[in-house]
């Protein structure tokens, strides 16, 4: 397949004073809401909405949009509602990225839910489904501990409402529904098509594997990325099949300015702790001094339990050699762009870089994150700019080293 | 009679699982119940009570290293295992029967449908009861070592936390440690803790029932052990001063003494 370029953005609430991460030393769940300026908000929906318009303008061939709850990371608690807006003013694909099904009580809402959004929009939407992260089940009060079950139970059953005729009755463990009967079903047949999205879960890469859907790697280290896709390759060898680059999806933090100085310093609103997902302590502290967003920021702090509450994590996925590569690239600004967690140049740079990225992973859809923290709107419009116009034409037909066999493109220097 | 400072250890297949099992001393048996932290060791406070009782400590299904089978989704389906347990180990009712925090909401349960099954009971620092005025503390929204240190007054000074909890700990102990947590959600995440139905079958439980609290509990407030002496026709409260949430290992003495006057009067 030809690779596929899409825009995400968080669009998180940036307009929090630094001041209250100093006292609270966190940014979700429990930091207040009394801190929230809804006037603020509105204004950031109308810029963060014009800046997906932009990029489908500048050439992507897509948006990504997500869901989040009790957090500044992003003002998206609806991922279907995102998906809604944001498919009224882009031409291309909305993938959701996705639908936390574990915290619904009624799976067949969501199924319900995409299929309206996939009529409304003409069969563009991609539907990825995540198990969210611990701070989305301590929100909602889904129980953690069953959050696997209830994750793989409601994906089951929004396929078969999609794919078998009702109605039917479901009966499973957690979910219990008289009369399975959607009326509206999707227009892309059997399906839109489904993507799981993690933060490297092996097993969740294994499930993806088995159900032969695109696993999207969110925003973590390249050499991670790379073990993702090994495992997802090696599930499918044992399965008897082979999966093309369109199994893999790859979002990755990008800051691409006219200069490398430029889009160095631009970069640092990538790291940092405004956006963190729940973290603080030494995280907040680094967004303070060096950036304001949330690459870099996945582990420390004093409530990890927020992002792993009891049962939520596995012991494997705790320990996993990709945890651990993940947590090494955790330490500075410089060492997130090393790892390959934010990547940042001019369209000459950055180019080679996503070459190089393209050559060791071979992701069919390469997904920019390049609007974060507190960027601002004007240097966010010209990277969307530098992107569509010179990056994405750049890169569209490069082949991966792992499909021609050729040399890795090198990292610059 | 000595403290009996051991007791056999062991491992049985009981009630559908592999249950863990300490049991010692003799004369007429004394079920306890553990609470969210699990069965850390053999208690001091289980020592003492030994020279009189026939002291029986299982670990719950999911807890210490009992098997956890996926079908035991709340307390009631402990309340039930319990049961089964008990008519699996031959264990001679009506029985003594002691539930600390977690374990008093299990026995609790039990007591509401099953009062043949019991003499006399002890509930301490018991779950189960949603407080009108204060909150169950959450340990779901906090780390492991912080809900601990919690259920102590003062942990430092308590010999059994330093013993078990007051060094740094190994990843084996810092696994059962959220084995015990996971294990606690999987079965009282929603309502927390606590039971819609509970308060209103307390008042048809004909045990006599001894609550125990401490003071300063920062778990389950005081305010529990008032309820459920309200609601419990034959039950007195009994509160011991300067202690936290587990009087059991923070006052080990004080707390069996209380027992084996209760069990004895």
């Amino acid at each position: 397949m030809t690779r596929k370029f899409f825009f995400f953005s968080e669009m998180g609430y940036n307009a929090y004073p630094v001041e209250a991460f100093e006292k609270y030393g966190y940014s979700a769940l429990l930091f207040p809401n009394s801190i929230f300026d809804p006037e603020k908000a509105r204004d950031l929906w109308q810029m963060f909405l014009r800046e997906h318009e932009y990029a489908s303008e500048m050439g992507f061939d897509g948006s990504v949009c997500n869901e989040h709850h009790n957090n500044v990371l992003s003002m998206q608690e609806s991922v279907n509602i995102s998906a809604a807006v944001i498919s009224q003013r882009i031409k291309g694909t909305i993938a959701l990225i996705g639908n936390p099904l574990p915290i619904h009580d009624n799976p067949v809402r969501v199924a319900e839910e995409i299929a309206m959004l996939d009529l409304i929009s003409s069969g563009r939407i991609i539907s990825g489904f995540v198990r969210g992260t611990g701070i989305e089940q301590l929100s909602t009060n889904a129980n953690p501990a069953y959050n696997r079950e209830r994750f793989e139970e409601a994906f089951a059953l929004i396929k078969k409402a999609w794919t078998v005729p009702g109605p039917f009755r479901w009966e499973g463990k957690h979910y219990h529904l008289r009369v399975v009967n959607p009326w509206q079903l999707p227009l892309q047949k059997p399906h839109p098509p489904i993507w799981a999205a993690g933060i490297l879960s092996p097993e969740t890469i294994r499930w993806a594997a088995k159900q032969r859907i695109t696993y999207l790697v969110l925003g973590s280290a390249l050499d991670a990325t790379a073990t993702c896709r090994d495992i997802y390759h090696e599930v499918a060898r044992e399965d008897g099949w082979a999966p093309t680059s369109g199994h893999l999806g790859y979002l990755i933090h990008t800051c691409v300015m006219d200069t490398d100085d430029e889009a160095y310093d631009m970069g640092r609103h990538h790291y940092g702790g405004a956006s963190v997902i729940g973290r603080s302590g030494g995280v907040a502290q680094s967004a303070l001094s060096s950036g304001t967003g949330s690459a870099g920021a996945a582990g420390g702090g004093p409530h990890p339990e927020w992002m792993a509450p009891p049962g939520y994590m596995s012991k494997q996925a705790k320990t996993s050699n990709m945890a651990r590569e993940r947590r090494m690239s955790e330490g500075s600004y410089d060492a997130a762009l090393r790892a390959g967690l934010i990547v940042t140049g001019s369209p000459k740079t950055i180019i080679q870089k996503f070459k190089h990225i393209i050559d060791r992973t071979d992701p069919g859809y390469l997904t920019f994150w390049a609007r974060e923290g507190k960027k601002p709107h004007d240097a966010t419009m010209r990277g969307i700019e530098l992107l569509g116009k010179e990056v994405i034409p750049a890169l569209r037909e490069h082949p991966s080293a792992l499909v021609t066999g050729k040399e890795v493109t090198p990292w610059p220097q | 009679m000595a403290a009996v400072n051991e007791a056999p250890h062991m491992m049985t297949d009981a009630a559908g699982i592999t249950a863990e099992l300490r049991r010692g001393g003799s004369g007429a048996p004394l079920l306890v119940i553990h609470g969210e932290f699990g069965v850390p060791g053999w208690l001091e406070s289980f020592a003492q009570l030994a020279e009189h009782y026939d002291v029986i400590v299982p670990s719950l299904p999911g807890y210490g290293r009992s098997t956890r089978p996926d079908w035991i989704m709340d307390v009631h389906d402990l309340a039930a295992w319990v049961t089964w347990f008990a008519r699996d180990l031959d264990l001679r009712t009506p029985a003594n029967v002691i539930g600390c925090s977690l374990g008093g909401w299990v026995v609790a349960e039990i007591a509401t449908v099953a009062p043949q099954f019991f003499n006399k009971l002890v509930l301490v620092g018991a779950m189960g009861i949603k407080p009108e005025r204060g909150e169950i503390f959450d340990y779901f929204l906090e780390g492991g070592l912080t809900g601990l240190r919690r259920a102590f007054l003062r942990p430092e000074q308590s010999s059994e936390f330093m013993r078990y909890w007051g060094k740094e700990w190994t990843a084996e102990e810092a696994d059962l440690i959220e084995q015990h947590r996971e294990m606690t959600c999987r079965i009282a995440w929603k309502p927390y803790m606590h039971s819609l139905t509970l308060p209103h079958l307390l008042p048809g439980v004909i045990t006599p029932t001894l609550l125990v609290w401490g003071r300063e509990d920062a778990i389950t407030p005081l305010e529990c052990g008032e309820i459920y002496q309200h609601a419990i026709p034959h039950s007195r409260l009994t509160i011991i001063e300067n202690c936290g949430h587990m009087p059991e290992i923070e006052k080990p003495a004080e707390f069996a003494h209380l027992v084996e006057n209760f069990l004895a009067g």
